[in-house]
């Protein structure tokens, strides 16, 4: 365990002096991260604005700001990519030095992840205060619920990375398969909510997503932090909830781990 | 004491079937076909403690396959193998701190980083002690003498010094057992002398047994005093570097220095002429037929000085593996070599 | 007019298939991406149209046959525009663009052709059957007659995303290190799966004369959709003068760069 810290925190500010070096482009990937919320932003109001009552399932136009303005920061703080680049780095042999050192190279990865973090909020974080200033969302947050709200991002940060590295594992079976990864990431924004708030969804949908975890990582930590979770005992529960699917993918993730490394080392090296 | 014992490893490769040609290729978009590939066929030797052995073998010989194996990055689909009482691929922390493996076409180091920032990371991952590391790392730069180049980032720097990197960061914890995938390759003539110098220097310091693959000849014949030659998978010889000519070529020089100038003597139907001056031949011969070719020459002319020698081992190779492939050239390097053409050309 | 032009279109045509067979798993994963992303697409217009019967005037029909051309629009630049806008890129990093200025073919001509990736034509059939889906609920018949007008608007589209993605190529002369350029356009891109009509009027504007990102998916949309009051005022026109004028622009910026290149590598 203390190895691993320590070795973390070497990844860590390793992969930090680089990110800094890439600031430019890294920004790049970031504004992704701005535009996608913003638009649909911006498409929820026009149409809650269509209706009579100017609402749209309980959402006005300030409280769909305030929804895809958490989404935004949620969206920021749960990045991860290692769906599309662990085949790139199985095709180019570059696992093999990193399968050579006695730790996980997940570690090296979430690192990694931190750091991108880390070192784009320097540009995010603006642009979601720009956001909030002239946009202006509907905030109804107690204390209580933006505490807990805080934990829920983190927890729903650790499960997407984690859940996300579980589907990247795929590519031990077959590299060239970002396809997978993205799959995964377009069923993330619909039943995560972050296409749509799930009250906004049609009823089938709305069942599926309470199955799925993804709910878990957007929707939920979201709702929480504009306020819309009035009960203590339904925020409680809630985070309950990621804190098992958070169990489950550790589990997947050892178990998915233990073959792909078999897998690696019968056929490629 | 035995260190790495290796009894009938094999590693057999399912490739896919690639053919030419505009149809063939439509056709395998929806259906390919697979073939075998015995990257490594039953292969056996030990190495005790302290010793520098080298692998020999043409590209997609099955090297690079076997120091996989060694290093515990493949699965063996036969055989048993233990490295310090280890077995490789189980992978054990344990054993991964205690062994290192440097290829030459990969690199360990963070390419945007300086050097320096990516020792800190291994020394952190192999958990050294701070005084332990701050020895080691001195002691290494000195001897690769790297000390202007850390403060670059790896991307800037050139190929030898790269290289020099490159080794520095494997060995910073000291490992008991060190595997050289083309250590050399693509650096110039004088900075090879000085990685072979170095390696040598390392052996010899902390006892540590080295199992080193190379393109370059001198490489082996600087090092190792035993040479193991692999090709198709196979172990052709395994033994020390002298007798290596003896056992592999098939053939003897014999140089003759003569008294006077001759003509017409016809040199051509005892063996091949390699060198013909007024007064000096070189002639390959046949082996079991030198005694009597010997015999013969120092008969029939006017021989000052007589010499029995073994060819180059350069030759030796090049012949050994040049009667059942005519080009090797493998455009896809070491890695897709082991995998991929291995056995295209097996007869 | 000789008919060189084809034949090399159709050589490199060919090669591209060949490729194809190496990556045969990877073709079929993207295929089912495609339909994914489309699904995708289709669910978020159906929960929009839970909750409300137009949005600013577009109704679930309309906005049916905006996902069909917005996928026809990103399948089409998939296919050839981002292909070979990338290896454009990647020779001018690598210093091999050289080759391609050796040989003795427009180059312009040469670099916008050497890629293509046949199958992303499934997204452009997938697109063009949930288009005609949505004209078909709107008025019960196939948009035959529109059909000829939204060819020709989707075409201007198609030029002028080309002519973007030539200039940002172009860019790559003097600025090497700009390795996310595809990133920039995509996300832009981004803004064009909704009518242009939900921006405030300061983004709309942007959107349709600064960025012409409206003449790429709402107007040819509109265009197909048929109602009048659907087509920004003399939208035809401003689609034509705009591809022409973007062709000219990217053609006379690319020439410019050329010179700067072999001015510098020279």
């Amino acid at each position: 365990m203390r190895v691993i810290a320590r070795s973390f925190l070497a990844f860590l500010r390793a992969a930090i002096g680089v990110m800094v070096q890439y600031r430019g482009e890294i920004f790049l990937w970031a504004v992704w991260g701005l535009i996608n919320p913003t638009v649909l932003y911006l498409m929820w109001s026009a149409a809650a604005e269509s209706n009579v009552d100017q609402t749209l399932a309980g959402f006005d136009r300030g409280q769909f700001a305030a929804y895809y303005l958490c989404i935004m920061i949620i969206g920021h703080f749960t990045t991860a990519w290692d769906a599309y680049e662990l085949g790139y780095f199985i095709r180019s042999g570059a696992l093999s030095p990193k399968l050579l050192r006695p730790i996980l190279p997940i570690w090296d990865s979430l690192a990694q992840n931190l750091a991108y973090k880390i070192v784009t909020l320097a540009f995010v974080a603006p642009a979601w205060a720009v956001f909030f200033f002239f946009v202006r969302p509907a905030f109804e947050a107690v204390p209580w619920q933006v505490l807990l709200g805080i934990v829920a991002v983190m927890m729903a940060g650790a499960l997407n990375y984690l859940l996300g590295y579980v589907v990247a594992l795929v590519a031990f079976w077959s590299p060239k398969l970002d396809a997978v990864g993205e799959t995964y990431f377009g069923i993330a924004m619909i039943f995560g909510g972050r296409f749509a708030p799930l009250a906004t969804m049609p009823p089938i949908l709305y069942d599926i997503a309470w199955v799925l975890p993804f709910r878990w990582m957007f929707a939920f930590p979201a709702e929480l932090l504009m306020g819309r979770i009035a009960s203590l005992e339904a925020a409680l529960s809630g985070i309950g909830i990621q804190f098992a699917w958070l169990a489950a993918a550790i589990i997947l993730f050892r178990i998915g781990w233990s073959a792909a490394v078999k897998r690696y080392t019968a056929v490629s090296g | 004491m035995t260190q790495i014992q290796v009894d009938n490893l094999c590693k057999t490769f399912r490739v896919p079937e690639r053919e030419g040609g505009f149809r063939a290729s439509v056709r395998s978009i929806f259906r390919r076909r697979y073939r075998q590939v015995h990257a490594v066929d039953h292969v056996t030797f030990s190495v005790e403690r302290g010793e520098i052995v080298g692998f020999l073998g043409p590209n997609g010989a099955g090297k690079t396959t076997t120091l996989k194996m060694l290093s515990g990055l493949l699965h063996p689909t036969e055989g048993a193998c233990t490295v310090m009482g280890h077995v490789p691929w189980r992978r054990e922390p344990a054993y991964l701190r205690r062994i290192s493996m440097l290829m030459g076409q990969r690199s360990q180091l963070a390419w945007d980083l300086p050097a320096l920032d990516s020792f800190l990371v291994h020394a952190a991952v192999y958990d050294l002690p701070k005084r332990q590391y701050q020895e080691t790392v001195e002691e290494l730069i000195d001897l690769l003498d790297i000390r202007d180049v850390l403060k670059k980032q790896v991307r800037t720097l050139s190929l030898g010094e790269r290289m020099k990197c490159e080794i520095c960061v494997s060995l910073l914890h000291r490992p008991e057992v060190l595997f050289l995938d083309e250590p050399t390759i693509g650096v110039d003539i004088t900075m090879q002398a000085r990685i072979r110098a170095f390696v040598a220097d390392y052996n010899k310091r902390y006892g540590a047994t080295i199992i080193l693959t190379s393109h370059y000849m001198a490489d082996v014949t600087a090092l190792c005093k035993r040479i193991i030659v692999i090709d198709h998978g196979k172990i052709l010889f395994d033994g020390r570097l002298d007798e290596l000519s003896a056992r592999l070529a098939p053939f003897k020089v014999i140089k003759i220095d003569l008294d006077r100038e001759i003509d017409g003597y016809d040199f051509s139907s005892l063996g091949d002429v390699l060198l013909r001056e007024a007064r000096k031949v070189l002639l390959q011969v046949p082996k079991r037929a030198t005694p009597t070719i010997t015999d013969r020459l120092l008969r029939e002319l006017p021989v000052l000085d007589l010499t029995i020698e073994d060819p180059p081992i350069e030759d030796v190779i090049a012949r050994a593996f040049g009667q059942r492939r005519s080009s090797d050239e493998n455009p896809g390097g070491e890695a897709t070599a082991a995998s991929g053409k291995a056995g295209k050309e097996f007869p | 007019m000789s008919l060189r032009p084809l034949k090399l279109i159709w050589l490199y045509f060919k090669v591209n298939i060949q490729n194809l067979a190496a990556y045969r798993f990877d073709m079929y994963m993207r295929i089912v991406v495609s339909i994914m992303h489309l699904i995708s697409e289709l669910m978020v217009v159906w929960i929009i149209f839970t909750g409300t019967q137009n949005v600013r005037g577009w109704q679930w029909q309309h906005m049916l046959v905006l996902v069909g051309v917005y996928r026809m629009v990103a399948g089409g630049i998939r296919i050839a525009i981002v292909p070979n806008m990338r290896k454009l890129l990647e020779d001018i990093r690598e210093g091999s663009l050289d080759f391609a200025l050796m040989r003795p073919v427009n180059t312009q001509f040469l670099i916008s052709i050497r890629e293509i990736v046949v199958y992303r034509v499934v997204d452009m059939i997938l697109g063009l059957c949930v288009a005609a889906f949505g004209c078909y609920k709107l008025t019960g018949q196939l948009p035959l007659d529109e059909a000829i007008l939204f060819a020709v608007l989707l075409a201007a589209g198609f030029v002028i995303v080309y002519g973007v993605w030539l200039i940002l190529g172009t860019l790559c002369f003097w600025f090497i290190r700009v390795q996310n350029i595809e990133m920039v356009f995509w996300n832009v891109f981004e803004a064009g799966r909704f009518p242009i009509v939900i921006y405030p009027p300061g983004v709309r504007w942007t959107l349709t004369y600064l960025i012409p990102l409206a003449f790429i998916t709402t107007v040819p949309a509109a265009a197909l959709i048929g109602q009048e009051s659907m087509l920004t005022p003399n939208a035809p026109i401003w689609a034509i003068l705009m591809a022409v004028a973007m062709f000219i622009v990217s053609n006379r910026f690319w020439r410019f760069g050329l010179r700067h290149y072999s001015g510098a590598s020279a």
